[in-house]
């Protein structure tokens, strides 16, 4: 029993050692979504056929809300060195201050998101209003 | 005398030093390859899967050694029973891992194995706490009753994993004919971990590829088409609790608000069915990408 406690411990400073080391090299670049271009193209990847009509991207990168023809509403959001996305439903929850939109899918872990969508942070945050489930 | 070692538990040390090697690859090649944090899940799950793993074993080889009892044969242990045990141990795999990923219960077990949208070697790692609840172990009955030791089994799955860890990696690339042929390797894997939805469900072998190529799920990694890793509703999130449980917690939230005709479906038809049609499933996804491509996967 000591010996399996000892191994176990081990191998938790090893873990730590090698997370740690992945952080000490740079691991990881700091991705962001450089053109419409790359943002239509994440979304694709999120949610396959989701083809983008209308979009805005976060001022440095970190996200997008993006519209499809049929009026579906995408949030990709940066996560570790790739980004994720949900579509938003009526659970989604928007806070509107000035250029920024925090936006939160209603799904706990994924958490929320800040956005600096400049001018069409407005417009959004009335679109995200009318979201049905 | 039956063996009592445990091959992983030497394998150990051999894992850490060729994912500080990778690491080392990847700060010159593909600083994207990794990212601290994610590191960090794949290996306290690949940690706790081990932890999970001890706790179980006892019921496992309990109920293994009752059917050996009733065996219809005696193998013993001459050495081409070590070789036939590790080729029927494999193909058993093959059948563990396809009912993986196409029962949701298994899935919810399995799914902790490609919900990173990395592929490294510290992915290899990122192992199930759940696999016993999942009932994959019953898929090696066949062997017990055929008359295989247990403890041979539990050898010839040691060495399978071992074998299973060096291929999650982007570091290489397609190795010579006759051993993509044969073997798994990395283009095969990265094919079975990716998202793209022609890669979907595709490629389940442990070490013999050869099964993918007999039963028809057999893809070959395309040039034009780079794996996305990870899965179809990407997690978003570093919690450790919600990697090593997001999915039976979906589980149960479906049986809970599902109909009651449709409750069962959610737990033992492929992920992404839903009674109202409102999901995708993986079968779904790779026909609506044959139907767009208008053409066949090229072989």
């Amino acid at each position: 029993m000591v010996g399996e406690m000892i191994q176990l411990g081990a191998s938790l400073v090893a873990i730590l050692a090698l997370a740690g080391l992945a952080r000490w090299l740079a691991l990881g670049n700091d991705v962001r979504i450089t053109s419409e271009d790359h943002a239509r193209s994440l979304a694709a990847e999120a949610v396959y056929g989701f083809s983008a009509s209308d979009l805005a991207l976060d001022r440095a990168g970190i996200g997008a809300l993006l519209r499809d023809d049929q009026g579906r509403i995408l949030l990709l959001r940066r996560h570790g060195a790739h980004f994720a996305g949900r579509l938003l439903d009526s659970h989604a929850f928007a806070r509107l201050d000035r250029n920024f939109l925090t936006i939160g899918s209603g799904e706990k872990t994924f958490g929320h998101i800040t956005l600096d969508l400049g001018d069409k942070a407005q417009v959004w945050a009335s679109s995200l209003r009318h979201l049905e489930s | 005398m039956p063996p009592t070692f445990n091959p992983v538990d030497y394998a150990v040390p051999g894992f850490i030093l060729l994912v500080l090697i990778e690491m080392l690859w990847a700060r010159r090649r593909a600083p994207d390859a990794y990212e601290p944090r994610d590191t960090l899940v794949s290996l306290a799950m690949g940690l706790g899967s081990t932890v999970a793993g001890v706790l179980s074993a006892g019921a496992v080889g309990a109920l293994y050694f009752k059917v050996f009892e009733f065996r219809l044969f005696e193998i013993g242990w001459v050495w081409w029973a070590w070789a036939a045990c590790f080729v029927l141990d494999d193909l058993a795999y093959y059948w563990i891992h396809r009912f993986g990923h196409r029962v949701r219960w298994m899935w919810a077990s399995h799914v902790n194995h490609h919900s990173s949208q990395h592929y490294n070697l510290s992915t290899a790692l990122r192992q199930t706490w759940t696999g016993t609840i999942a009932l994959g172990f019953l898929f090696r009955l066949p062997l017990v009753a055929l008359g295989f030791h247990p403890a041979m089994i539990a050898v010839c799955v040691g060495f399978n994993l071992i074998y299973q860890f060096w291929f999650h990696t982007e570091a290489i690339d397609k190795l010579p004919r006759w051993f993509e042929a044969v073997f798994n390797t990395p283009s095969h894997h990265r094919v079975h971990h990716a998202t793209n939805p022609i890669y979907l469900d595709r490629n389940y072998a442990g070490v013999f590829i050869v099964w993918d190529r007999l039963f028809g799920t057999f893809q070959p990694e395309l040039r034009e088409e780079p794996p996305h890793y990870g899965i179809i509703k990407q997690l978003g999130s570093f919690n450790l609790l919600w990697v090593a449980f997001h999915e039976w917690i979906g589980i149960a939230r479906d049986v809970w608000t599902a109909p009651w005709g449709s409750k069962l479906g959610y737990v033992w038809k492929p992920p992404g069915w839903s009674h109202d049609n409102s999901r995708d499933t993986s079968d779904a996804l790779r026909e609506r990408w044959l139907a767009d491509h208008a053409r066949q996967p090229a072989e």
